[in-house]
């Protein structure tokens, strides 16, 4: 069990782990993000990160999109509603989002580093 | 313009699970008639993005696809049709007039913050997610009888 006591999820054509990364976190999608509603699934997840990087102070999570093949736009509002979280913390409780992408699929090497421009300064890329 | 050296029509009535195994033929598809893996996979994305929005917001059992190529001058084109009320003429009509305004990644950024504060449980991302990420020329038509039709061009 990782640090923030997050159950893996296989649901669907989606996987999440979540795992300890040395002091830090990691977050891993494997497969496919194309149902209706992703929200279901996503939101919670990072709602729990985001509560559990907060509460036990953690500077860093790397979220590993690496091992998706396909984000829709439904996934991508999940993931922004993530990132916007960070915008509304106080300095002494924000945490930066490494994202780790795949450079041989086109959609990641596209849609991935907008993500950056969402709360300047919080995200990067890799 | 010439004629398309090779095309695909796809019809399907509106079900969620049809629309990943329409976007990986219309990929194989591009990829074999243009040999541009990256092109191919652009529009596959925009094509499924197109499907998704006929398929949730659609009011009847027909979406159509079509996806034409033409390798002379690499020019791909993908038209999505479906039947919409009236009201989701007009708030498709709206928002495009809204996304195809400013630059790009500025519209998409906006939709994307915009989205995050939604709670309809739409994303209204997929055309400004399109415009960006493929640079492509996004046509709307929508007829008296409120058939819409969503065309993008890529070269």
């Amino acid at each position: 069990m990782n640090k923030l006591g997050i159950d893996p999820i296989a649901q669907d054509k989606i996987k999440i782990e979540v795992a300890d990364n040395g002091p830090d976190m990691v977050i891993r999608f494997i497969g496919d993000i194309d149902m209706e509603d992703p929200s279901i699934i996503l939101d919670p997840v990072f709602e729990k990160v985001h509560s559990g990087m907060v509460s036990k102070k953690i500077p860093e999570i790397v979220a590993d999109f690496k091992g998706l093949n396909f984000l829709n736009s439904s996934g991508i509002k999940a993931v922004a509603k993530w990132i916007m979280k960070l915008a509304m913390l106080p300095a002494d409780q924000k945490y930066r989002i490494k994202i780790a992408h795949n450079k041989a699929i086109t959609w990641q090497v596209t849609s991935l580093p907008t993500l950056t421009f969402l709360v300047p300064g919080a995200v990067k890329i890799e | 313009m010439a004629k398309p050296d090779g095309y695909i029509e796809i019809r399907f009535g509106p079900r969620w699970k049809y629309i990943s195994p329409a976007r990986i033929f219309i990929q194989n598809f591009i990829a074999i008639a243009i040999s541009d893996q990256a092109k191919a996979d652009a529009i596959a994305m925009a094509a499924s993005e197109l499907l998704e929005n006929a398929v949730k917001y659609g009011a009847s059992e027909d979406t159509h696809c079509i996806v034409q190529a033409f390798p002379e001058t690499g020019l791909i084109t993908a038209s999505v049709t479906n039947q919409a009320t009236e009201q989701g003429a007009k708030e498709v009509s709206g928002l495009f007039k809204k996304i195809m305004a400013g630059d790009p990644l500025e519209a998409y950024i906006m939709q994307m913050r915009e989205a995050a504060t939604r709670s309809d449980g739409k994303s209204q991302l997929g055309l400004a997610r399109i415009r960006y990420e493929t640079g492509a020329n996004l046509k709307l038509e929508v007829s008296p009888e409120n058939r819409v039709t969503i065309t993008i061009e890529v070269r």
